[in-house]
């Protein structure tokens, strides 16, 4: 306390009239993309070339938010046929993506998510990434 | 520059010249020039109101360092087009238990005194629509019965929030309505009478706000409490009492008591610039221009006050109007008296 009396008044006076000459620090987000973070967690994305389809990952998922399907071949060995993850429940937690021992998932740092239909919120990543796949060796070859 | 100056003068000029050659009466002349007046007066207000709705959201956005609205049309401009539409096209709802004649009522006596308020000011030379000898005085008067429709929106809505939200709204303005008149006391007796168009050219030379520094900033806070706005805006207090007495209030009739707030606003910013600024006085532009940017810089002083500071406490409310705004003012009349009682004592 010191000074005169409003001094207190000219003083915030004087913050918001420099604050409304300067820069907005807002981001000005459809113009301006953020800058994410490499550990940013969005959509999950799937290598099916590594998983095996154990389901572990949706042991640990507390939201049962993957469903896997797979098929067995003669030799009894499992094969991923399906791979949903329906983002309306999940938690973005990760801990799925620490589960798997195959290192098959991941986070992307796609974050744009929203739908118009609760069906548009729920991916199929092992059809996502064959068809992501079948693009790169379209392009490739 | 002349013609620019008098455009709205020779307007009204012409006006009449082309009434008289129809071979109307001079009272029918009267009477349609007032008509004339009326919906100009209506013009302003409303431009203004649209404006500053949206200007109030962008000083209030370039504050907290954001850009405030910006998504509709350039720079936002059209957002209060948009959030006009939008309360045009919303439900009147009118709650089951409330007195339905009065809650109408209500909504639309706020809008008259905000209106009222504008044929007392001189826009620009010789551009007023009612030089009364009582200007002042009937701006004073009449400003403080929009108190009634507050008051009645908040009974009539029979909603606990409402009537404490008008509760409010009454004692505040009735305690800053007091400061307030004695505030202008001094400018009165500087300029010697109640008439605006004296007042305006009582300033010729000097501004009174450099001789009556004191009247200006009492003016100004009493002003800000009878606008209702931060930091005095108790009676709206969203964070408490929701919106005050317009809790109950949808649709177009809301938008009124806004269309009111703002108005407010304009007269308010218009007085000041009229008793502290010279009016319409200034060299160079037309004089309804100076008026224009006069009033506007004081509507930024108001946004800005209401932007910087927290609302007050209400016991803290009362305690300023009483023990400090009226004792000040008080002083600040005596002692303007005494000067010029003195002055003229010394001959000048
Ligand atoms: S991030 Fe969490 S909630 Fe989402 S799928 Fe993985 S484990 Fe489940
Ligand atoms: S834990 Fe890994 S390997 Fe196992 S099913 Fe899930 S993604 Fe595939």
């Amino acid at each position: 306390m010191s000074g005169v009396y409003g001094e207190g008044l000219l003083k915030g006076l004087g913050i918001t009239i420099r604050h409304f000459f300067g820069k907005a620090i807002t981001e000005q987000y459809p113009e301006r993309r953020p800058k994410l973070a490499p550990r940013f967690h969005g959509l999950l994305s799937l290598d099916p070339t590594k998983c095996t389809a154990c389901g572990t990952c949706a042991n640990f998922c507390p939201n049962g938010v993957i469903r896997i399907k797979s098929e067995r071949d003669e030799q009894k060995r499992r094969h991923l046929t399906g791979y949903e993850v329906n983002l309306l429940y999940c938690l973005f937690c990760g801990l799925c993506v620490e589960a798997c021992p195959e290192g098959a998932l991941r986070f992307t740092p796609h974050f744009e998510l929203a739908t118009y239909r609760r069906a548009g919120a729920i991916y199929d990543l092992y059809a996502l990434s064959r068809e992501a796949a079948g693009e790169r060796r379209a392009a490739g070859g | 520059m002349a013609s620019v100056e008098t455009v709205f003068l020779s307007g009204d000029q012409w006006l009449k010249n082309w009434l008289f050659s129809w071979g109307m009466p001079e009272s029918w002349v009267f009477l349609c020039t007032v008509v004339v007046y009326a919906v100009a007066v209506l013009l302003f207000v409303f431009a203004n109101v649209i404006f500053l709705v949206y200007l109030e959201r962008k000083v209030a956005g370039y504050m907290q360092q954001r850009l405030g609205p910006n998504r509709v049309g350039p720079g936002g401009i059209f957002q209060c087009v948009a959030d006009a539409l939008k309360l045009l096209g919303k439900e009147d709802i009118i709650p089951a238990s409330a007195d339905r004649g009065l809650f109408r009522l209500a909504s639309l006596l706020i809008f008259i005194p905000a209106t009222m308020l504008f044929v007392v000011i001189p826009f620009g030379r010789e551009m007023i629509v009612a030089d009364l000898n009582v200007g002042l005085l009937y701006f004073i008067a009449v400003g403080s019965t929009a108190t009634i429709a507050v008051l009645m929106g908040g009974w009539s809505a029979n909603n606990k929030y409402s009537l404490l939200g008008s509760m409010r709204a009454v004692a505040q303005m009735i305690s800053y309505e007091i400061p307030l008149a004695f505030s202008l006391l001094g400018v009165i007796m500087l300029a010697g009478s109640l008439r605006m168009s004296e007042i305006v050219a009582a300033q010729k030379d000097l501004w009174f706000v450099v001789l009556q520094p004191v009247a200006f900033i009492t003016y100004f806070i009493a002003a800000t409490a009878e606008l209702n706005r931060g930091p005095f805006d108790l009676p709206e207090g969203e964070q408490e009492i929701i919106a005050g007495p317009f809790v109950e209030y949808s649709g177009m009739r809301y938008a009124l008591f806004f269309l009111a707030e703002y108005a407010n606003l304009v007269s308010v910013s218009a007085l000041a610039v009229t008793l502290f600024f010279g009016g319409w006085q200034g060299p160079w532009l037309p004089s309804w221009l100076w008026f224009v940017i006069k009033v506007y810089f004081m509507i930024f002083l108001f946004m800005w006050v209401k932007w910087t500071f927290p609302r007050i406490r209400v016991d803290h409310l009362m305690g300023l109007a009483w023990k400090f705004l009226l004792p000040v003012s008080l002083v600040n009349v005596f002692v303007t008296g005494t000067a010029i009682k003195l002055f003229q004592a010394m001959g000048w």
